[in-house]
């Protein structure tokens, strides 16, 4: 088995003890905190009898060790179990139907974010010691201090209420959902050839993805200009330019040798991303995980928050898995 | 450097693209469909009557589906509405429904007797979240013929014309799986409008009902939008995103709303209130087992402050639990103790054992989140009013929402802050739950009374109003001596609408009937 190919199944292997870690963890906590999903779903009115029966339905009486081996005994299986609290709904439904729009948003932030911040960096570098090198500066540390549902008010007073020219919450005109192939708006807008779908669908997304771009632009700003500049003066840009080498053929090569911690800081921010979205969904009333997984924890819904949170765990391993690899591929000395 | 520059023209040019999208075709294309956009910050939890149990969910359900009874709009006043008329029999042990004869689902499909018997033995079967409203009371449902209904009950209950009201007794299409709940399914019941399409957390689109008997909506669709804050709600308003800004608006916001050209407020009492219970479980050692205790604090309780400094006067005074407009109400709290007496306060104190060396230590309880952002204002105005005494002193606690039901039922908080929405508009629903002693378990604050129970007994079972008006009112005058819980508030209902909405049609049962809606 070749190197790269030994690296990625030990890294896929090594995703489940981190998963079966995270679970216990979250099922043992969640059952520590006072108070259970039963009682805080239906409040006040409902007799105790009712509430005692319900309860058992859900096996929250049974004891916890058994609780425990039953859950995993349905993870394994592929069965996240039933949300606890309004409908009973499958978990994977309720995740399924939700997770798409984190994705979209997390897609199109991340972009978003990476353009901006290669922009600015790479400004900032090449023109090490300008006006613009100070102003992209003083741009990635205010980018990177926004706290987001203050930026994402201000832009949606500008654009929203003042221009009147974006929507302020939400994530597409009502009635106008494209058929569902992915859940993804934007994607499932042009897989059917949804124009009207599409145009409002990337309407509602502009302003959320803005302001979590932006936001984690400064960090791809700060790393990238150091790196650039730490890059631009080693010795074979410097042997590059005294053979006369093309100045965009310099810039490619130096922008190739500071990419990696680049690459390295995209892995890491995927679950920044995700955290980030987690404010941006409720700013933009975006209906994502984010906002469910807050809900759910406050009402104890025991399942729906274990299941999102292995959700979660199982997709940024994979794209940590990703980026690691991405990373042994640009730089082959990195094989563990 | 060339490289930079196409990155920016590109940049530039996607920015271009968005703005240039960007016009004013944001809503739904259809002109001559009359559309109204309502936003909420609420959210439907699940569509089956079975097992909804939440104010905004029922809401739905009162537009989609209806009842053999309903509330005229406007009024807190029975009157029938599938049912063309009823009887009573058996000394009120028996209700006859006779329904009306042209009576059809969304999609055609005739609603018999058989009908609403299926889908009330349904609700018994399944026993869901607000079964209880059916199973407490009914002990047989059956159809006599295609078009009349009877229940047996299980002994005669004096307002079960208006359990009758509620969605749990509403017919439901036969596609609602009979032996299990079904939280997504859409095709509703007998009601003015019918889903459209629903999308869990984002849009609500509903649609003319052509089968309805009654008359048809102005409006032939209605679409509601879910936000996740009350500043979002605001914002989208303001934009011009939605038509009508529902529930819930933050004080603040609805404040400065008020007098902006283009949009009006409208204001109308609604049957939500909120309260302090008093930990009065004699077998704990919290001071409030000591009825003294109890009065001194309903006596220092100024409750124009809180509406005036927190809710902005967007509610109202309570001085019982019975809310003001409800038949029997009497301003109980206020006769005995006035509002904000300081000086009756000390007094009690002072029999209390109490001064100012030896002050009366209380925690008072809040939750964040499930009564919105106003709550840790109301806590603290609380704490001020109490301290002013000089002779208590006030810890602040909080804890969200699960944990703090579970404290409740534990009884392990002294002072906590509650609220409560009607099942149904009558004293009974906001008396016996509380005052009960075999109901008010939830409150994990056994206040038990021998002579509050026989009260609460014979006024639930009475066929006088007159009777029972004479009941309810020594309830409250009970429930002020004895004080175990303190009326606080009691809510009004907001509506911020564009000008041109027409229609709009508040009253204490807080339901929003969309179906009275118009657009000029």
């Amino acid at each position: 088995m070749s190197s790269l190919k030994a690296y990625i199944v030990t890294r896929t292997l090594m995703v489940i003890p981190t998963v079966l870690i995270l679970l216990t963890l979250v099922f043992f906590i969640m059952r520590i905190l006072p108070g259970d999903p039963i009682s805080a779903m239906v409040g006040q009115k409902v007799p105790a009898e009712v509430l005692e029966r319900m309860r058992e339905e859900a096996g929250l009486n049974k004891p916890l060790v058994i609780q425990y081996i039953d859950y995993l005994k349905g993870v394994f299986t592929g069965d996240l179990g039933n949300s606890m609290i309004w409908g009973r709904r499958p978990v994977m439904e309720e995740i399924m139907d939700r997770f798409p729009a984190t994705l979209e948003l997390t897609i199109f932030g991340f972009t978003i974010s990476v353009l901006l911040g290669v922009l600015t960096g790479s400004i900032a570098a090449f023109r090490r010691g300008s006006k613009a090198d100070t102003g992209m500066r003083i741009y990635s540390v205010v980018a990177y201090t926004l706290f987001i549902p203050w930026f994402g008010m201000l832009l949606q007073m500008f654009f929203g209420v003042y221009l009147k020219i974006l929507p302020i919450g939400g994530r597409i005109t009502p009635g106008l959902a494209p058929d569902h192939i992915t859940g993804l708006y934007v994607l499932d807008s042009i897989l059917t050839l949804n124009l009207e779908s599409l145009e409002t669908s990337l309407l509602y997304l502009f302003l959320p993805s803005m302001t979590l771009g932006i936001v984690l632009s400064g960090a791809y700003t700060r790393i990238l200009r150091n790196n650039l500049i730490d890059v631009l003066s080693q010795d074979f840009i410097v042997a590059y330019r005294a053979r006369g080498v093309r100045e965009w053929k310099v810039v490619k090569h130096a922008m190739k040798n500071a990419f990696i911690p680049v690459v390295t800081l995209m892995g890491l921010q995927f679950a920044i991303l995700l955290a980030g979205a987690v404010l941006t969904e409720s700013t933009f009333s975006w209906p994502g995980m984010g906002t469910f997984l807050l809900e759910r924890i406050e009402y104890r819904d025991y399942n729906a928050v274990q299941g999102a949170i292995v959700f979660y765990a199982v997709f940024v391993a994979l794209i940590s898995l990703i980026v690691d690899v991405i990373y042994a591929l640009l730089d082959p000395r990195i094989r563990y | 450097m060339a490289k930079h520059k196409v990155l920016v023209v590109g940049l530039l040019l996607l920015a271009v693209l968005f703005f240039g999208c960007a016009g004013e075709k944001q809503e739904a294309p259809k002109a001559e469909v009359k559309t109204i956009t309502i936003g909420v910050t609420d959210k439907i939890t699940e569509l089956d009557p079975a097992n909804a149990y939440d104010f905004y969910t029922w809401e739905v359900m009162n537009n989609i589906m209806g009842g053999l009874m309903r509330y005229k709009p406007g009024t807190t006043e029975l009157e029938p509405f599938l049912a063309e008329s009823y009887e009573v029999q058996d000394g009120g042990k028996v209700y006859i429904f006779h329904l009306r004869k042209d009576l059809k689902f969304a999609d055609g499909t005739p609603c018999t007797a058989e009908d609403v018997v299926r889908s009330i033995k349904r609700v018994m079967e399944l026993q869901g979240d607000p079964s209880w409203l059916v199973t407490e009371f009914v002990d047989k449902v059956e159809a006599v013929d295609d078009y009349t209904v009877k229940f047996t009950l299980k002994e005669p209950i004096s307002y079960f014309l208006a359990l009758t009201a509620t969605p749990p007794y509403f017919p439901v299409h036969p596609n609602y799986k009979p032996d299990a709940i079904d939280p997504d399914q859409t095709a509703g019941g007998v009601g003015p409008y019918k889903i459209a399409s629903w999308v869990r957390d984002q849009e609500l689109i509903l649609e003319t009902n052509e089968n309805f008997f009654g008359e048809k909506p102005k409006v032939d669709r209605i679409v509601v939008k879910f936000y996740k804050d009350a500043t979002t709600l605001r914002l989208a308003l303001e934009k011009g995103e939605i038509d009508i800004a529902w529930r819930t608006l933050s004080p603040v916001d609805i404040q400065s709303l008020k007098g902006k050209e283009g949009l009006q407020v409208i204001e109308a009492p609604g049957g939500f209130i909120r309260y302090l219970v008093l930990n009065a479980n004699k077998d704990t050692e919290y001071p409030t087992k000591d009825k003294l205790v109890r009065q001194a604090i309903a006596a220092a309780i100024d409750r124009q402050e809180i509406i005036d400094k927190v809710f902005m006067g967007t509610m109202e005074p309570l001085y019982s639990l019975v809310p003001n407009g409800m038949w029997s109400h009497i301003d109980a709290f206020k006769d005995k103790y006035g509002d904000g007496n300081i000086e009756l306060a000390k007094q009690l104190l002072s029999q209390a054992g109490y001064s100012e060396s030896n002050k009366l230590k209380l925690e008072l309880w809040w939750t964040p989140t499930h009564y919105g952002d106003t709550e840790k204002d109301v806590a603290q105005i609380l704490k001020a009013q109490l301290e002013k005494t000089g002779m208590i002193e006030v810890e602040l606690k909080s804890a969200e929402w699960s944990t703090y039901t579970d404290y409740a039922r534990k009884s392990a908080m002294m002072l906590s802050l509650f609220g409560w929405y009607p099942d149904y508009l009558d004293p009974d629903d906001y008396t016996a739950p509380f005052l009960k002693s075999t109901a008010n378990n939830w409150l994990g604050y056994p206040y038990a009374d021998e002579e509050m129970d026989k009260l609460i007994e014979k006024a639930s079972k009475a066929t006088s109003t007159q009777e029972r008006e004479e009941l309810y009112k020594q309830i409250q005058e009970k429930l002020a001596e004895d004080a175990p819980i303190i009326p606080l508030v009691q809510g009004k209902l907001t509506v911020v609408a564009k000008s041109n909405i027409q229609g709009i049609t508040l009253d204490p049962t807080m339901i929003f009937r969309y179906y009275l809606l118009d657009i000029s």
